[in-house]
């Protein structure tokens, strides 16, 4: 798991600017990608219920995505369904984490998500091995 | 181009939301807990990614595909994922299909303007089109291979 924690230090590092983002794909990256974004463009699906958008549309912005997959040396090509499929898988996992790491807050009796409950769930749950280390 | 460092975050706006929906109506999440989350969904990315291209590797194609990333969530014990996945590939396959379509539609109309700035802007779509395509032709061999299975 060395690259993934030497990759992951290069994510954990500054968190900045990322508040003021208007968390509109189209402005940040090339307009050319805007055209596939539309679908995943959160602005574009207000209102949309949960199990209609779980079907089909992606709420993380593709061209992120591949742009974090192609930080890896060894990726040459991927195929836009593959991307399709990590960003949903990441929309999955985060969910999965989020609901493992309010069963601490719980046990504690607070209704507010802390970092501490991600870190216990990372400990205690053999998925999130992966994350051991990285988040610091 | 350089990656800047933000770009390898996700948008803190849209994990936000997913975490949001996830959990019950009344429960908070603190912003360390909701930035931690985000690295951990950039995280899981690179490492899904790095486990997907040793599928594609050990099948001999240097595309990732769709196919190869499922088998690395199952590698990943993500399995539970899996049948979701598949319906939302599915969904997602045919939408792309129909916006072909209509922008081969597009196209055809826009061929028919003289108007110069129209051209140029058709053009980029449809360089932003070919790359796609043969993305997509080339993971249909692939696919196909799998169908087969």
């Amino acid at each position: 798991m060395m690259c993934c924690q030497r990759m992951a230090a290069a994510v954990a590092a500054p968190a900045g600017p990322v508040e003021s983002e208007l968390d509109r794909s189209g402005t940040e990256e090339d307009p050319r990608e805007a055209v596939s974004e539309e679908e995943g463009c959160p602005q574009q699906q207000a209102g949309a219920p949960s199990s209609a958008s779980h079907n089909r549309l992606a709420k993380l912005p593709l061209s992120r995505i591949k742009t974090l997959m192609k930080a890896d040396p060894d990726v040459t090509l991927a195929s836009q369904d593959s991307v399709f499929i990590i960003a949903k898988a990441t929309e999955l996992f985060v969910e999965t984490i989020a609901k493992d790491a309010l069963v601490y807050a719980q046990q504690g009796k607070r209704k507010t998500l802390q970092r501490k409950d991600l870190d216990n769930a990372i400990d205690a749950i053999d998925e999130f091995a992966f994350l051991e280390g990285t988040l610091d | 181009m350089a990656e800047r460092p933000e770009d390898l975050n996700l948008p803190n706006a849209v994990i936000t939301r997913i975490i949001k929906e996830a959990l019950p109506d009344g429960v908070n999440v603190s912003k360390e807990a909701r930035s931690a989350i985000s690295r951990a969904a950039s995280v899981f990315v690179l490492y899904a990614t790095s486990c997907a291209n040793n599928f594609a590797m050990k099948g001999k194609r240097k595309t990732l595909n769709a196919g190869d990333v499922l088998s690395a969530m199952e590698e990943m014990e993500f399995q539970r994922f899996v049948p979701l996945l598949k319906d939302s590939l599915e969904a997602y396959k045919k939408g792309q299909k129909g916006k072909k379509e209509a922008s081969e539609q597009k196209r055809k109309e826009k061929d028919k303007k003289t108007d110069s700035e129209e051209n140029v802007k058709s053009r980029e779509e449809e360089n932003e089109e070919e790359e796609e395509r043969m993305e997509e032709e080339e993971t249909k061999e692939g696919e196909e291979e799998e169908a087969e299975d």
